[in-house]
Protein backbone atom coordinates (compact mmCIF):
# COMPACT_ATOMS: atom_id res chain seq x y z
CA UNK A 1 0.00 0.00 0.00
CA UNK A 2 1.45 3.22 -1.25
CA UNK A 3 1.24 6.69 1.14
CA UNK A 4 -0.70 8.82 -0.05
CA UNK A 5 1.82 11.60 -0.40
CA UNK A 6 3.60 8.94 -2.75
CA UNK A 7 0.35 8.64 -4.90
CA UNK A 8 -0.21 12.53 -5.38
CA UNK A 9 3.13 13.15 -6.76
CA UNK A 10 2.94 10.44 -8.84
CA UNK A 11 4.36 11.26 -12.59
CA UNK A 12 1.94 10.05 -14.11
CA UNK A 13 -1.01 11.16 -11.93
CA UNK A 14 0.71 14.62 -12.63
CA UNK A 15 0.72 14.05 -16.41
CA UNK A 16 -2.71 13.18 -16.78
CA UNK A 17 -3.84 15.95 -14.34
CA UNK A 18 -2.11 18.30 -16.33
CA UNK A 19 -3.52 17.37 -19.90
CA UNK A 20 -7.15 17.23 -18.36
CA UNK A 21 -6.26 20.67 -19.34
CA UNK A 22 -5.93 20.04 -22.49
CA UNK A 23 -3.02 18.92 -25.05
CA UNK A 24 0.25 19.83 -24.50
CA UNK A 25 3.71 18.99 -25.22
CA UNK A 26 6.51 17.51 -22.70
CA UNK A 27 7.59 21.54 -21.99
CA UNK A 28 4.68 22.87 -21.08
CA UNK A 29 3.90 19.55 -18.93
CA UNK A 30 6.50 20.02 -17.01
CA UNK A 31 5.99 23.84 -16.57
CA UNK A 32 2.69 23.13 -15.38
CA UNK A 33 3.13 20.56 -13.04
CA UNK A 34 5.80 22.81 -11.38
CA UNK A 35 3.38 25.50 -10.87
CA UNK A 36 0.58 23.77 -9.75
CA UNK A 37 2.01 20.97 -7.50
CA UNK A 38 5.67 21.90 -6.91
CA UNK A 39 6.95 18.74 -8.68
CA UNK A 40 9.90 18.94 -11.15
CA UNK A 41 9.73 16.11 -13.47
CA UNK A 42 12.78 15.66 -14.98
CA UNK A 43 12.99 14.66 -18.84
CA UNK A 44 13.36 10.61 -17.44
CA UNK A 45 10.84 10.67 -15.62
CA UNK A 46 8.58 12.80 -17.81
CA UNK A 47 8.88 10.22 -20.78
CA UNK A 48 9.25 7.17 -18.60
CA UNK A 49 5.17 8.01 -17.11
CA UNK A 50 4.31 9.21 -21.23
CA UNK A 51 5.49 6.06 -22.43
CA UNK A 52 3.69 3.92 -19.45
CA UNK A 53 0.24 6.16 -19.97
CA UNK A 54 0.22 5.74 -23.98
CA UNK A 55 1.28 2.12 -23.68
CA UNK A 56 -2.54 1.64 -21.55
CA UNK A 57 -4.10 3.84 -23.89
CA UNK A 58 -4.59 6.17 -21.19
CA UNK A 59 -3.15 9.38 -23.35
CA UNK A 60 -2.51 9.44 -27.08
CA UNK A 61 -0.01 11.59 -28.89
CA UNK A 62 -0.70 14.43 -31.91
CA UNK A 63 0.85 14.86 -34.90
CA UNK A 64 4.07 16.70 -33.96
CA UNK A 65 4.86 20.31 -34.16
CA UNK A 66 8.42 20.67 -35.06
CA UNK A 67 10.10 18.29 -32.61
CA UNK A 68 7.72 19.07 -30.15
CA UNK A 69 5.06 16.60 -30.28
CA UNK A 70 1.36 17.38 -27.91
CA UNK A 71 -0.28 14.82 -25.94
CA UNK A 72 -3.73 14.58 -24.52
CA UNK A 73 -6.04 12.33 -22.39
CA UNK A 74 -7.80 9.71 -24.57
CA UNK A 75 -11.40 9.09 -23.13
CA UNK A 76 -9.91 5.86 -21.07
CA UNK A 77 -7.27 8.16 -19.34
CA UNK A 78 -10.29 10.81 -18.65
CA UNK A 79 -12.34 8.49 -17.10
CA UNK A 80 -9.17 6.62 -15.31
CA UNK A 81 -8.16 10.24 -13.60
CA UNK A 82 -11.50 10.86 -12.43
CA UNK A 83 -11.73 7.78 -10.73
CA UNK A 84 -8.65 8.13 -9.28
CA UNK A 85 -9.00 11.45 -8.14
CA UNK A 86 -12.24 11.12 -6.42
CA UNK A 87 -10.29 7.79 -4.71
CA UNK A 88 -7.70 10.35 -3.63
CA UNK A 89 -10.66 13.31 -2.77
CA UNK A 90 -12.73 10.40 -0.02
CA UNK A 91 -8.88 9.54 1.05
CA UNK A 92 -8.28 13.62 1.43
CA UNK A 93 -11.92 14.21 2.95
CA UNK A 94 -11.71 10.98 5.63
CA UNK A 95 -8.66 12.42 6.77
CA UNK A 96 -9.38 15.65 7.40
CA UNK A 97 -12.56 14.77 9.10
CA UNK A 98 -11.02 12.29 11.55
CA UNK A 99 -7.80 15.28 12.06
CA UNK A 100 -10.41 18.03 12.80
CA UNK A 101 -12.57 15.42 15.51
CA UNK A 102 -8.91 14.44 17.32
CA UNK A 103 -8.39 18.06 17.56
CA UNK A 104 -11.61 18.56 18.85
CA UNK A 105 -11.53 15.57 21.51
CA UNK A 106 -7.90 16.91 22.80
CA UNK B 1 29.39 20.16 -20.47
CA UNK B 2 26.20 19.16 -18.62
CA UNK B 3 24.32 19.64 -21.53
CA UNK B 4 26.28 17.19 -23.88
CA UNK B 5 26.27 14.70 -20.47
CA UNK B 6 22.45 14.56 -21.20
CA UNK B 7 22.33 14.70 -24.43
CA UNK B 8 24.91 11.80 -24.30
CA UNK B 9 22.69 9.70 -21.30
CA UNK B 10 19.89 10.02 -23.97
CA UNK B 11 22.03 7.09 -25.69
CA UNK B 12 21.90 4.29 -23.22
CA UNK B 13 18.14 4.83 -23.90
CA UNK B 14 16.52 1.37 -25.49
CA UNK B 15 16.64 1.76 -29.09
CA UNK B 16 13.04 2.03 -29.28
CA UNK B 17 12.63 4.34 -27.05
CA UNK B 18 15.10 7.35 -28.73
CA UNK B 19 13.16 6.34 -32.24
CA UNK B 20 9.77 7.28 -30.50
CA UNK B 21 10.75 9.59 -27.84
CA UNK B 22 14.33 11.05 -28.53
CA UNK B 23 13.82 14.12 -30.25
CA UNK B 24 11.26 15.31 -28.48
CA UNK B 25 13.54 14.51 -25.08
CA UNK B 26 16.19 16.07 -26.81
CA UNK B 27 13.97 19.36 -28.13
CA UNK B 28 13.11 19.24 -23.94
CA UNK B 29 16.59 19.62 -23.06
CA UNK B 30 17.02 22.36 -25.12
CA UNK B 31 13.63 24.30 -23.51
CA UNK B 32 15.21 23.51 -20.02
CA UNK B 33 18.64 23.41 -19.10
CA UNK B 34 19.71 20.28 -17.96
CA UNK B 35 21.35 20.54 -14.37
CA UNK B 36 23.60 17.70 -13.04
CA UNK B 37 20.33 16.09 -11.46
CA UNK B 38 18.68 15.57 -14.56
CA UNK B 39 21.46 13.74 -16.32
CA UNK B 40 21.02 11.24 -13.31
CA UNK B 41 17.21 11.29 -14.00
CA UNK B 42 17.83 10.70 -17.43
CA UNK B 43 19.83 7.73 -16.27
CA UNK B 44 17.39 6.41 -14.19
CA UNK B 45 14.45 6.22 -16.47
CA UNK B 46 16.73 4.94 -19.05
CA UNK B 47 17.97 2.16 -16.88
CA UNK B 48 13.66 1.63 -15.79
CA UNK B 49 13.50 1.47 -19.93
CA UNK B 50 15.49 -1.42 -20.45
CA UNK B 51 13.82 -3.13 -17.07
CA UNK B 52 10.38 -2.36 -17.39
CA UNK B 53 10.24 -1.39 -21.08
CA UNK B 54 6.40 0.10 -22.57
CA UNK B 55 4.51 -1.25 -25.02
CA UNK B 56 3.99 2.39 -26.83
CA UNK B 57 7.51 2.41 -28.31
CA UNK B 58 8.07 -1.29 -29.16
CA UNK B 59 6.89 -0.95 -32.85
CA UNK B 60 9.68 1.40 -33.68
CA UNK B 61 12.77 -1.82 -34.22
CA UNK B 62 12.41 -4.30 -35.99
CA UNK B 63 13.30 -7.49 -35.19
CA UNK B 64 16.82 -7.38 -36.80
CA UNK B 65 17.51 -4.11 -35.02
CA UNK B 66 16.64 -5.63 -31.96
CA UNK B 67 18.93 -8.41 -31.98
CA UNK B 68 22.11 -6.09 -33.50
CA UNK B 69 21.02 -3.46 -30.07
CA UNK B 70 21.02 -6.56 -27.75
CA UNK B 71 24.25 -7.62 -28.65
CA UNK B 72 25.59 -3.84 -28.24
CA UNK B 73 24.02 -4.52 -24.88
CA UNK B 74 25.85 -7.26 -24.18
CA UNK B 75 28.85 -5.53 -25.02
CA UNK B 76 28.61 -2.71 -23.40
CA UNK B 77 28.04 -4.63 -20.04
CA UNK B 78 30.97 -6.74 -20.78
CA UNK B 79 33.18 -3.34 -20.81
CA UNK B 80 32.03 -2.44 -16.98
CA UNK B 81 32.49 -6.12 -16.25
CA UNK B 82 35.92 -6.11 -17.05
CA UNK B 83 36.48 -2.68 -15.02
CA UNK B 84 35.41 -4.51 -12.29
CA UNK B 85 37.25 -7.80 -13.03
CA UNK B 86 40.06 -6.23 -13.60
CA UNK B 87 39.69 -4.65 -10.01
CA UNK B 88 39.50 -7.88 -8.61
CA UNK B 89 42.85 -8.71 -10.19
CA UNK B 90 44.22 -5.72 -8.69
CA UNK B 91 43.39 -6.65 -5.41
CA UNK B 92 44.37 -10.11 -5.52
CA UNK B 93 47.46 -10.24 -7.02
CA UNK B 94 49.94 -9.71 -4.47
CA UNK B 95 51.65 -12.51 -2.90
CA UNK B 96 50.00 -12.38 0.21
CA UNK B 97 46.71 -13.60 -1.47
CA UNK B 98 48.55 -16.09 -3.26
CA UNK B 99 49.82 -17.89 0.06
CA UNK B 100 46.25 -17.38 1.35
CA UNK B 101 45.12 -19.89 -1.87
CA UNK B 102 47.65 -22.50 -0.98
CA UNK B 103 46.36 -22.95 2.59
CA UNK B 104 42.40 -22.69 1.56
CA UNK B 105 41.20 -24.38 -1.16
CA UNK B 106 37.65 -22.41 -1.85
CA UNK B 107 40.21 -19.64 -1.90
CA UNK B 108 42.37 -21.30 -4.80
CA UNK B 109 39.71 -22.92 -6.31
CA UNK B 110 37.38 -19.83 -6.82
CA UNK B 111 40.30 -17.63 -7.42
CA UNK B 112 41.15 -20.30 -10.80
CA UNK B 113 37.40 -20.81 -11.95
CA UNK B 114 37.78 -16.92 -12.24
CA UNK B 115 40.59 -16.66 -14.10
CA UNK B 116 39.54 -19.70 -16.84
CA UNK B 117 35.70 -18.06 -17.13
CA UNK B 118 37.32 -14.71 -17.41
CA UNK B 119 39.50 -16.61 -20.81
CA UNK B 120 36.47 -18.36 -22.00
CA UNK B 121 34.28 -15.78 -22.01
CA UNK B 122 37.21 -13.14 -23.45
CA UNK B 123 37.49 -15.84 -26.08
CA UNK B 124 33.71 -15.84 -27.38
CA UNK B 125 34.06 -11.86 -27.08
CA UNK B 126 36.57 -12.22 -29.80
CA UNK B 127 35.10 -14.81 -31.64
CA UNK B 128 31.34 -13.34 -31.51
CA UNK B 129 32.67 -10.22 -32.63
CA UNK B 130 35.38 -11.25 -35.36
CA UNK B 131 32.70 -12.69 -38.14
CA UNK B 132 30.85 -8.83 -37.43
CA UNK B 133 34.19 -6.74 -37.79
CA UNK B 134 34.87 -8.28 -41.09
CA UNK B 135 31.62 -7.89 -42.08
CA UNK B 136 31.64 -3.96 -41.42
CA UNK B 137 35.48 -3.41 -42.69
CA UNK B 138 34.02 -5.18 -46.07
CA UNK B 139 31.19 -3.25 -46.30
CA UNK B 140 33.05 0.30 -44.69
CA UNK B 141 35.37 0.15 -48.21
CA UNK B 142 31.98 -0.54 -50.34
CA UNK B 143 30.71 2.75 -48.25
CA UNK B 144 32.56 5.64 -47.68
CA UNK B 145 30.31 7.16 -44.87
CA UNK B 146 30.39 4.22 -43.14
CA UNK B 147 34.38 4.62 -42.23
CA UNK B 148 34.37 7.06 -40.09
CA UNK B 149 32.23 4.76 -37.80
CA UNK B 150 34.37 1.95 -38.32
CA UNK B 151 37.52 4.02 -37.57
CA UNK B 152 36.07 5.41 -34.16
CA UNK B 153 35.56 2.02 -33.36
CA UNK B 154 38.62 1.13 -33.55
CA UNK B 155 40.33 4.45 -32.19
CA UNK B 156 39.41 4.39 -28.48
CA UNK B 157 41.17 0.84 -28.68
CA UNK B 158 44.39 2.99 -29.67
CA UNK B 159 43.79 5.50 -27.48
CA UNK B 160 43.22 3.17 -24.40
CA UNK B 161 46.74 1.07 -25.34
CA UNK B 162 48.37 4.52 -25.32
CA UNK B 163 46.88 5.80 -22.51
CA UNK B 164 48.21 2.39 -20.27
CA UNK B 165 51.59 2.71 -22.08
CA UNK B 166 51.63 6.33 -20.56
CA UNK B 167 50.38 4.84 -17.16
CA UNK B 168 52.81 2.12 -17.05
CA UNK B 169 55.76 4.59 -17.82
CA UNK B 170 54.68 6.74 -15.31
CA UNK B 171 54.45 3.55 -11.97
CA UNK B 172 57.97 2.72 -13.31
CA UNK B 173 59.39 6.18 -12.68
CA UNK B 174 56.97 7.06 -9.22
CA UNK B 175 57.34 5.27 -5.92
CA UNK B 176 55.28 2.09 -5.90
CA UNK B 177 51.57 1.71 -5.52
CA UNK B 178 49.93 3.42 -2.36
CA UNK B 179 51.26 6.79 -3.06
CA UNK B 180 48.46 9.25 -3.65
CA UNK B 181 49.76 10.12 -7.42
CA UNK B 182 49.48 6.77 -8.00
CA UNK B 183 46.26 6.24 -6.60
CA UNK B 184 45.04 9.15 -8.63
CA UNK B 185 46.59 7.79 -11.92
CA UNK B 186 44.99 4.51 -11.36
CA UNK B 187 41.52 6.31 -11.45
CA UNK B 188 42.19 8.17 -14.22
CA UNK B 189 43.53 5.23 -15.84
CA UNK B 190 40.32 3.53 -15.11
CA UNK B 191 37.90 6.12 -16.27
CA UNK B 192 39.91 6.18 -19.35
CA UNK B 193 39.29 2.67 -19.97
CA UNK B 194 35.71 2.88 -19.25
CA UNK B 195 35.46 6.36 -21.61
CA UNK B 196 36.94 4.20 -24.08
CA UNK B 197 35.42 1.28 -23.80
CA UNK B 198 31.84 2.78 -23.96
CA UNK B 199 32.66 4.82 -26.95
CA UNK B 200 34.39 1.85 -28.56
CA UNK B 201 30.95 -0.49 -28.16
CA UNK B 202 28.55 2.89 -29.21
CA UNK B 203 30.56 2.83 -32.60
CA UNK B 204 30.41 -0.43 -33.15
CA UNK B 205 26.56 -0.35 -32.86
CA UNK B 206 26.26 2.27 -35.71
CA UNK B 207 28.46 0.27 -37.62
CA UNK B 208 26.70 -2.56 -36.67
CA UNK B 209 23.45 -0.96 -37.93
CA UNK B 210 24.82 -0.14 -40.85
CA UNK B 211 26.30 -2.97 -42.30
CA UNK B 212 23.70 -6.13 -43.62
CA UNK B 213 25.29 -9.36 -41.89
CA UNK B 214 23.93 -12.81 -42.68
CA UNK B 215 21.57 -14.46 -39.69
CA UNK B 216 24.45 -17.38 -38.89
CA UNK B 217 26.81 -14.57 -37.84
CA UNK B 218 24.45 -12.82 -35.88
CA UNK B 219 23.29 -15.73 -34.20
CA UNK B 220 26.77 -16.47 -33.34
CA UNK B 221 26.95 -13.43 -32.06
CA UNK B 222 24.51 -13.87 -29.72
CA UNK B 223 25.42 -17.51 -28.95
CA UNK B 224 28.87 -15.82 -28.22
CA UNK B 225 26.71 -13.32 -25.69
CA UNK B 226 25.34 -15.97 -24.28
CA UNK B 227 28.96 -17.49 -23.20
CA UNK B 228 29.68 -13.72 -21.99
CA UNK B 229 26.41 -13.53 -20.14
CA UNK B 230 26.74 -17.03 -18.48
CA UNK B 231 30.71 -16.30 -17.95
CA UNK B 232 29.61 -12.92 -16.05
CA UNK B 233 27.39 -14.12 -13.65
CA UNK B 234 29.83 -17.40 -12.91
CA UNK B 235 32.22 -15.02 -12.04
CA UNK B 236 30.47 -12.71 -9.82
CA UNK B 237 29.66 -15.61 -7.92
CA UNK B 238 32.81 -17.20 -7.68
CA UNK B 239 33.61 -13.57 -6.59
CA UNK B 240 31.44 -13.79 -3.93
CA UNK B 241 32.75 -17.26 -2.89
CA UNK B 242 36.12 -15.98 -2.90
CA UNK B 243 35.07 -12.79 -0.57
CA UNK B 244 33.08 -14.96 1.71
CA UNK B 245 35.84 -17.26 2.17
CA UNK B 246 38.61 -14.96 2.59
CA UNK B 247 36.49 -12.18 4.92
CA UNK B 248 35.82 -15.48 6.88
CA UNK B 249 39.27 -17.23 7.21
CA UNK B 250 42.15 -15.02 6.66
CA UNK B 251 40.24 -12.01 7.97
CA UNK B 252 43.43 -9.70 8.34
CA UNK B 253 44.42 -10.18 5.04
CA UNK B 254 40.78 -9.22 3.89
CA UNK B 255 40.79 -5.89 6.69
CA UNK B 256 44.16 -4.45 4.77
CA UNK B 257 43.60 -1.08 3.18
CA UNK B 258 42.87 -1.68 -1.05
CA UNK B 259 42.68 0.02 -3.73
CA UNK B 260 43.28 3.71 -4.91
CA UNK B 261 44.27 6.16 -2.12
CA UNK B 262 43.67 3.01 0.07
CA UNK B 263 40.38 4.26 1.41
CA UNK B 264 38.59 0.62 1.60
CA UNK B 265 39.28 -2.74 2.72
CA UNK B 266 39.85 -5.16 0.40
CA UNK B 267 36.88 -6.75 1.64
CA UNK B 268 34.74 -3.57 1.05
CA UNK B 269 36.87 -3.44 -2.74
CA UNK B 270 35.33 -7.12 -3.26
CA UNK B 271 31.54 -6.17 -2.51
CA UNK B 272 31.80 -2.71 -4.51
CA UNK B 273 33.40 -5.19 -7.76
CA UNK B 274 30.89 -7.77 -6.94
CA UNK B 275 27.96 -5.66 -7.19
CA UNK B 276 29.14 -4.11 -10.38
CA UNK B 277 30.02 -7.64 -11.82
CA UNK B 278 26.01 -9.06 -10.51
CA UNK B 279 24.63 -5.53 -12.17
CA UNK B 280 26.51 -6.02 -15.48
CA UNK B 281 25.72 -9.65 -14.94
CA UNK B 282 22.01 -9.18 -14.59
CA UNK B 283 21.86 -6.51 -17.14
CA UNK B 284 23.09 -8.71 -19.59
CA UNK B 285 21.24 -11.06 -18.79
CA UNK B 286 18.24 -9.35 -19.71
CA UNK B 287 19.43 -8.07 -23.41
CA UNK B 288 20.35 -11.53 -24.09
CA UNK B 289 17.65 -13.13 -23.52
CA UNK B 290 15.35 -10.68 -25.80
CA UNK B 291 17.71 -10.95 -27.96
CA UNK B 292 17.02 -14.62 -28.25
CA UNK B 293 13.34 -13.46 -28.31
CA UNK B 294 13.74 -11.22 -31.40
CA UNK B 295 16.28 -13.67 -33.33
CA UNK B 296 13.39 -16.72 -33.15
CA UNK B 297 11.35 -13.65 -35.07
CA UNK B 298 13.81 -13.12 -37.54
CA UNK B 299 13.69 -16.76 -37.78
Amino acid sequence: MRYIGERSTDPGLLVMTSLAEGPKHGYAITADVEEFAGVHLGPGTLYGALARLESRGLIEALPADDRRRPYRLTADGSTALEQELAQLQTVTRQGLDRLRVAEATR
Amino acid sequence: MIRWLARQTLRLYPLAYQRRYGDEMRALLEDQPPRIGTVFDLGRGALRAHLRPADAPAGMVDAGERVRASASGVLLCWVFFAAAGFGYYKSTEDQPFSTAGHAHPLLRDAHLAIQAVALIASAAVVIGALPLIVAALAQARREPALRRTVALAFLPVIVFGAVTAAVIAIAHAQAPNGSGAGGGIAIAWGIAGLACGTTCVFACRGALFATPVAPAWLRGALVAGTIVTVSMLAIAVAAGFYAIALTADVSRLAAEPNGPFQVMSVTASLIVQIVVMLGAGALASIATSRAWRAERQLA
